[in-house]
């Protein structure tokens, strides 16, 4: 139950800085 | 296990990632709300519209705002995983013990042959996969890290861009960019705070202690005790 908590922490968080970089970087080109 | 209790054992055990990643999402919003206010600041004394929140939000000054001090954080964290390996600081507790530097025997790892039955997939087999998995922390850390900082080049530049566009002063390439002082100006200052906080951390803790915290010793240990954990 917990180690189904502790994975989905980690890919939430993982998800959240992909997402996050993808973001920056789709910002940085649209206004170029 | 009722609902309740397997949500409040959920929360609690995971807490830590959880109470940050939340910290960072508020402070995100409140960065958002400042940011936008200086924005328009600015656009007040240099007679241009004003923004909202949301304008704001999808603009380059925010996205370079969030990449810098992204890129500085993880390349501390780098740092400090891999300089670690080989580094020791005498009485720290972010210090190994002083003779075991290096990546240490596969014994001492339990990796391969030396594995146990709870060992993850990829230490128990030698190859390609134990050597990936032996460096994925540093490595995870490294692809985060160049990526802000090119999400920061990029975000940057279109910022910088839109600032020369305004005073009739030509763009930049993206290469000039990387060259320009704005850039490296926002790297470094972000870096040496860091540098400084990481450097901090590893000689206040030979002396000082927080009582129950696992980045301090005990507070009983001695001075020179190297690597302990309270």
């Amino acid at each position: 139950m917990t180690v189904g908590w502790t994975r989905a922490v980690f890919v939430g968080c993982v998800t959240f800085v992909v997402l996050g970089l993808a973001y920056t970087v789709a910002l940085g080109v649209l206004h170029r | 296990m009722s609902r309740s209790a397997g949500l409040r054992d959920g929360l609690r055990n995971n807490s830590l990632s959880l109470v940050f990643l939340t910290l960072c999402v508020l402070t995100i919003i409140g960065q958002a709300v400042s940011g936008t206010a200086q924005y328009n600041n600015d656009a007040l004394t240099e007679g241009l519209q004003q923004v909202s929140v949301w304008q704001y939000l999808v603009s380059s000054d925010f996205a370079v705002d969030v990449a810098e001090n992204w890129q500085s954080e993880y390349l501390q964290f780098l740092l400090f995983i891999v300089l670690t390996v080989w580094l020791v600081q005498r009485g720290s507790p972010e210090s190994k013990e002083l003779d075991k530097t290096g990546r240490e025997s596969d014994e001492e790892q339990r990796v391969a042959e030396y594995s146990t039955d709870t060992s993850p997939a990829w230490a128990r087999v030698r190859g390609w996969r134990l050597t990936l998995y032996s460096r994925s922390l540093g490595l995870a850390m490294a692809l985060i890290f160049l990526g802000s900082w090119f999400a920061q080049s990029v975000a940057g530049r279109a910022a910088y861009n839109e600032q020369q566009l305004r005073q009739l002063q030509e763009p930049l390439p993206w290469l000039g960019y990387v060259g320009s002082a704005d850039f490296w100006n926002r790297t470094t200052q972000n870096w040496q705070s860091e540098f400084l906080a990481v450097g901090s951390m590893a000689i206040l803790a030979v002396y000082l202690r927080e009582r129950g915290s696992p980045e301090s010793k005990p507070v009983g240990a001695a001075h020179d005790e190297t690597g302990a954990q309270g």
